[in-house]
């Protein structure tokens, strides 16, 4: 009997189809948009550019983002810089910031993206992360003007055809997930982290009303989601780890975050999303306990670099948790048997295990090669008992 | 005047910039000698803090405020310090490398480095090669430290080091790196003496290169 590609994905989330390869993108399998533009020059199709070649061509599995609500963290922003595309993540305001161009020099221009944040910005590689120069709330007064562009009910924060849309998401055999914001990571995006991590000490009112704003937008607006559409996962987005752990204290995470957390994804379990994510770099160890308690259960991406290892947290957690990504791409970065030695060594056991898609630990980098990567896929499909891809 | 420099250390600790201030001010109308309260006060509490940082018992927010405090202390005591370097442990040259325009680890590790007693030139993000040897030999640097977050931009630490020993500066500085995807095998691959993980690991780095 054949499934959906939304049951699929479902029954993988409760552990009914181990040793399923599931190849979840976008998001959890994606690429720097330089690595793609590499990969033609290294012989790949030119067609691989387009998202939705690429999906065939690596025969990924489709999870359709609600990205038309505007809740969470978007990153498909864009900006021409010099010819080149500056792609830039930016929290959910309405109305976004006009961009403005305030300098250049040789090799880089200084500018005011939509998210009100002024940067700097490399003209030949405005892909990489930029040096962020100031950001739009300071303090109280400014955080007041702000917050007025995180209202629920604002009618730009929505698809203009409500039940067009509707109509449109419900009737898609392929599971969806909704971006629903960040307590931490939108607080960096608006003050700047070292603001922030002073701001826990220095006022921690100001950073109490600007979680509960998060608070309410979230759940005002997952509520008149949920009543319509059927929403399988949820993504909350927070980086808030470095190398060797949080970036604040679990003592602080429980005070500011976990009560908040909860609202929301009590909301969420309420309607049957009982599949939530959080995507945060760094080392996960300490806050992955937290999270749980939260009601997240799914994490990604899980990087190397910073001491993750899948295989630990499903031994330690079992069927608690769901994990995607942690294919260290430095192993893509150094060759075939690197590659294999990596892949081996996890992937068999994890997808034996359920609950697991696989991916590298994080965006695909562009000094992975296009051969390597190819590698890589196949790799994964010989575990997943799947046949090549066609040269 | 013990009194003075273990509330003056408990205040560093936890970040109470305030109370440092009103402490010292206090000890130096006592006539406690500002050397005395530089060390034996500021310093074993921003030491304190680090040994917690290592302990999993306080996390960045605690190391920025605690810094601010020692900070604000030494502020208060250079009037009346004679030599304002007696305090310097080492000169550190300090930069996130060409193609990274990467800040916020680079900074962290300037302040531990500051409040631990060296002498930090930070030359920013996007550092060249050349500007690295430069100020190495304009600061007659005793380390120079390297940052990055990315695997593309990781792979011009060696271009820095080759910088240096064209610049015959290399036999006079040590090289510390650091960042997401460093590595201690990459440090030993590139044949940096020093490599840490975070601020805190990176103070105890520069002391081990300087052989304090």
């Amino acid at each position: 009997m054949s499934i959906s590609n939304r049951e699929r994905f479902l029954a993988i989330c409760r552990f009914e189809r181990r040793g399923d390869l599931c190849l979840l993108t976008p998001y959890i399998n994606d690429f720097w948009p330089e690595t793609l533009e590499l990969w033609v020059k290294q012989g790949a199709p030119k067609e691989i550019l387009d998202s939705r070649f690429r999906r065939a061509y690596f025969q990924f599995d489709h999870i359709r983002i609600l990205r038309e609500i505007k809740l969470g963290i978007y990153s498909d922003r864009k900006l021409d810089i010099g010819g080149a595309a500056y792609v830039y993540e930016i929290p959910p305001i309405v109305p976004l910031y006009q961009p403005k161009l305030i300098s250049e020099d040789e090799h880089t221009v200084t500018l005011i993206n939509e998210g009100g944040q002024k940067v700097r910005v490399f003209k030949d590689s405005p892909q990489k992360m930029p040096l962020f120069l100031d950001h739009p709330v300071k303090d109280r007064a400014s955080w007041e003007e702000y917050k007025k562009r995180l209202e629920p009910d604002t009618p730009e924060r929505w698809p203009s055809d409500w039940d067009a849309y509707v109509q449109k998401m419900n009737s898609r055999d392929e599971p969806t997930m909704l971006n629903v914001g960040s307590f931490f990571g939108f607080l960096r995006e608006w003050t700047g982290l070292e603001s922030l991590l002073y701001m826990f000490y220095d006022d921690p009112h100001l950073i109490e009303d600007m979680m509960d704003q998060i608070c309410h937008l979230e759940t005002e607006s997952i509520k008149r989601v949920v009543k319509d559409i059927r929403v399988d996962s949820a993504m909350f987005w927070e980086d808030m780890a470095f190398k060797t752990g949080p970036l604040i204290s679990p003592d602080m995470f429980r005070k500011f975050m976990m009560p908040r957390y909860r609202k929301v994804t009590d909301m969420l379990r309420s309607s049957g999303v009982d599949v939530v994510f959080v995507d945060s770099d760094g080392n996960l160890n300490e806050l992955i306990p937290l999270w749980i308690e939260c009601g997240i259960n799914s994490f990604w991406p899980l990087e190397c670099a910073a001491a993750n290892d899948a295989v630990a947290l499903r031994k330690k957690y079992g069927q608690y948790i769901i994990l995607g990504g942690n294919i260290d791409k430095r192993a893509l970065l150094k060759g075939k048997n690197a590659i294999r030695q990596e892949t081996m060594s996890k992937v068999p056991f994890l997808l034996e295990s359920g609950g697991f898609f696989p991916s590298v630990d994080h965006l695909v980098p562009p000094d992975v090669t296009w051969e390597n990567y190819r590698y890589f896929i196949n790799a994964l499909r010989e575990v997943g008992g799947l046949e090549k891809l066609p040269e | 005047m013990e009194g003075y420099l273990n509330a003056i250390s408990r205040a560093v600790e936890r970040g109470d910039d305030k109370q440092v201030v009103k402490i010292v001010e206090e000890a130096l109308a006592s006539r406690v000698p500002p050397l005395d309260i530089l060390e034996g006060g500021l310093v074993p509490g921003i030491q304190a803090l680090g040994k917690l940082f290592k302990d999993g018992q306080v996390y960045l927010p605690e190391i920025l405020i605690s810094c601010r405090a020692m900070d604000r202390g030494v502020e208060e005591l250079k009037p009346y310090l004679a030599d304002t370097n007696i305090h310097n442990k080492g000169t550190v040259v300090l930069g996130t490398v060409q193609g990274d325009l990467h800040d916020i680890g680079k900074k962290l590790v300037r302040l531990m480095l500051e409040c631990n007693g060296f002498s930090v030139k930070d030359l920013g993000v996007d550092v060249s090669a050349d500007s690295f040897a430069h100020a190495a030999r304009q600061h007659s640097a005793n380390i120079v430290g390297m940052s990055t977050l990315l695997t593309i931009t990781m792979t011009y630490m060696p271009k820095v080091i080759k910088a240096l020993e064209q610049a015959r500066l290399r036999h006079k500085v040590k090289i510390m790196i650091g960042g997401a995807p460093v590595t201690r095998e990459f440090a030993d691959e590139i044949a940096a003496e020093g490599f840490a993980e975070d601020c805190v690991s990176a103070v105890d780095e520069a002391m081990r290169l300087m052989r304090l």
